[in-house]
């Protein structure tokens, strides 16, 4: 069952090329989605049409099974979110920030302080946001975006300005939320390695199109046959004759030669043999196996 | 009232809390009081004859009320309503506003109210700033009789008239507020329609002119005043104008393209 749906989301900011095409988002009940792609490639954009923040020119969005233009107020009352930097008032407290929210979502105060010992700012309740570092902003933010028990958060890059521990508190934060409570995450970020660990699906965007959808174990398969050995040596002619007479199809690269994956004991025999044969190996190793290779190859060839 | 409209009311007016706006609230309606009383310290041997006059409340509202209605009241509206819109601005905060389950009406009329308020908060102190301006030389300087009481409803319904008069400027600074987001658009265009309205007075249609009415309110028991004859209808035409400029205010505020 899908909690957000979207289909042929396309949009255009004013007389400017077009930043999303057809962009068709499923975002499984209570998955952790991870909204990939670099700077630019249109993340932002999307979860901003997601909550409404940018009048939407082409296709539909539902969440909850609605359409967001119908019953946008409704569809609000279950999401929380973070775009960008966090909306915060400087001159007011941590507390008072979340009493802010606490009153349009109509949750008892007593909610305030668990979510603030929930992301670690329970001993800076009465410190003005303005004083926090970013960080600190970040968390709130997070607090913020919590506080009324989303059925779905909407985070956009919510690990920017968190320092390594940070990062490693926010994702068990995340987990544990969609875990405990079945809040489904949405998440974007510009760095699979990051996300890795914390989401259950996945969708690659780039240049405004959706290159990839689904779980990350398809990702991973995916990743599996795109993995290959690459060589490096002082002469890959003559390598790649000694190759072709061991049986083995290697075929020249932008940066040496591109073995097919291997398993390391043959990596290694293939290694000695053209050490013995005389041929210099400046550099031997497996390639295009982790994750981040498979996503720096689809933005890479299949956007171009 | 609708009860989501109170709770983004009480929402919106906490916001306020510490925020420069709120000081000029404060600040500025005390201002010109203060500023009478440290006057009458200084020239404290004219207070006997000034507070034995029969028509010393008369002589003080209008005296107190001449910086207010030509210069305070307009600046305070231009300010205070681009303050409360800056706060979202600055705070990089309307798309949070625009993703809260509210309706784009609730989110634009609650900060409205806050503003009116606030304003109605700047007359209600500033009349007390008035009342205390009166009771303090002459507590302080010997020899000085004790005011006689204030006729409260008279200052109450001029004070009421002053605040309708000030709306059209209101009502045009949030319109201009929510339309530009650097804060020295909205205060240069206000700053400029004050000039201009002020310039206006001795037109004969400067009753038309949104941004002249605090002003055109005062002169008009002033015979001495270069001005035109102000229609008996100038507070109709501030309430008509305030109304066109919240209802444009509005169609703009929600088909914007992009909320925050």
């Amino acid at each position: 069952m899908l909690c957000l749906e979207t289909t042929d989301l396309c949009h255009r900011y004013s007389a400017g090329e077009a930043v999303l095409h057809d962009i068709a988002l499923a975002v499984p009940h209570a998955s952790i989605y991870g909204f990939l792609g670099p700077n630019g490639a249109g993340k932002t954009t999307t979860l901003r049409l997601l909550l409404g923040l940018i009048r939407k020119q082409r296709g539909t969005i539902s969440i909850f099974g609605r359409h967001l233009d119908e019953h946008r107020v409704e569809i609000l009352r279950q999401v929380g979110s973070l775009i960008e930097t966090p909306s915060l008032y400087e001159h007011l407290t941590a507390a008072e920030n979340l009493a802010l929210l606490q009153r349009i979502h109509r949750v008892p105060a007593a909610r305030i302080a668990e979510v603030l010992e929930r992301v670690g700012l329970a001993a800076t309740r009465d410190k003005r946001a303005g004083q926090f570092s970013l960080g600190m902003k970040q968390r709130l933010g997070i607090a913020a975006a919590m506080l009324h028990r989303p059925a779905l958060l909407i985070l956009d890059e919510p690990t920017n300005g968190l320092d390594p521990n940070g990062i490693i508190e926010m994702r068990d934060l995340l987990i544990a939320l969609n875990r405990e409570e079945g809040t489904t995450v949405l998440v974007s970020s510009h760095l699979l390695a990051e996300v890795e660990r914390l989401v259950s699906h996945v969708g690659i965007v780039h240049r405004g199109r959706l290159l990839f959808q689904g779980t990350l174990d398809a990702l991973r398969r995916e990743s599996q046959s795109a993995a290959h050995v690459s060589l490096h040596t002082a002469d890959d002619g003559h390598a790649l004759r000694l190759l072709a007479d061991a049986g083995v199809p290697a075929r020249c690269g932008s940066a040496g030669l591109v073995l097919p994956a291997m398993p390391p004991p043959h990596i290694a025999a293939i290694n000695r043999r053209l050490v013995e044969q005389g041929v210099e190996v400046y550099a031997i190793g497996a390639q295009g196996g982790d994750l981040e290779s498979i996503f720096m190859n689809l933005i890479g060839s299949r956007a171009a | 009232m609708n009860s989501v409209f109170v709770d983004a009311f009480r929402c919106e007016w906490l916001k306020r809390r510490r925020s420069l706006g709120a000081w000029l609230v404060a600040v500025g309606a005390f201002f010109t009081p203060a500023i009478i009383t440290v006057v009458r310290l200084i020239r404290h041997a004219t207070l006997p004859q000034l507070y034995a006059d029969p028509l010393f409340w008369t002589l003080h509202w209008r005296n107190a009320w001449e910086s207010m209605a030509i210069f305070f009241v307009p600046m305070a509206a231009i300010l205070a309503t681009s303050l409360v819109v800056q706060i979202e601005v600055r705070n990089n905060a309307w798309k949070q506003v625009h993703a809260l389950p509210l309706h784009t009406a609730t989110i634009f009329f609650a900060k409205f109210a806050v503003i009116l308020l606030m304003l109605a908060q700047f007359f209600v102190l500033f009349v007390l700033g008035i009342y205390l301006s009166a009771l303090l030389p002459a507590l302080l300087v010997g020899g000085v009789a004790f005011p006689p009481a204030p006729p409260l409803r008279v200052f109450l319904a001029d004070t009421a008239l002053y605040y309708l008069d000030c709306l059209p400027i209101v009502a045009a600074q949030y319109l201009l507020s929510l339309r530009f987001n650097n804060f020295l658009v909205p205060i240069g265009i206000g700053f400029l329609a004050w000039i201009a309205a002020l310039s206006a007075l001795s037109w004969q249609y400067a009753n038309l002119v949104p941004y002249a009415y605090t002003m055109l309110d005062f002169l008009k028991d002033n015979p001495d005043a270069r001005r035109a004859v102000v229609s008996s209808g100038m507070h109709a035409l501030a309430a008509a104008w305030s109304v066109l400029f919240v209802a444009a205010g509005y169609v703009g505020f929600a088909t914007k393209a992009q909320k925050g």
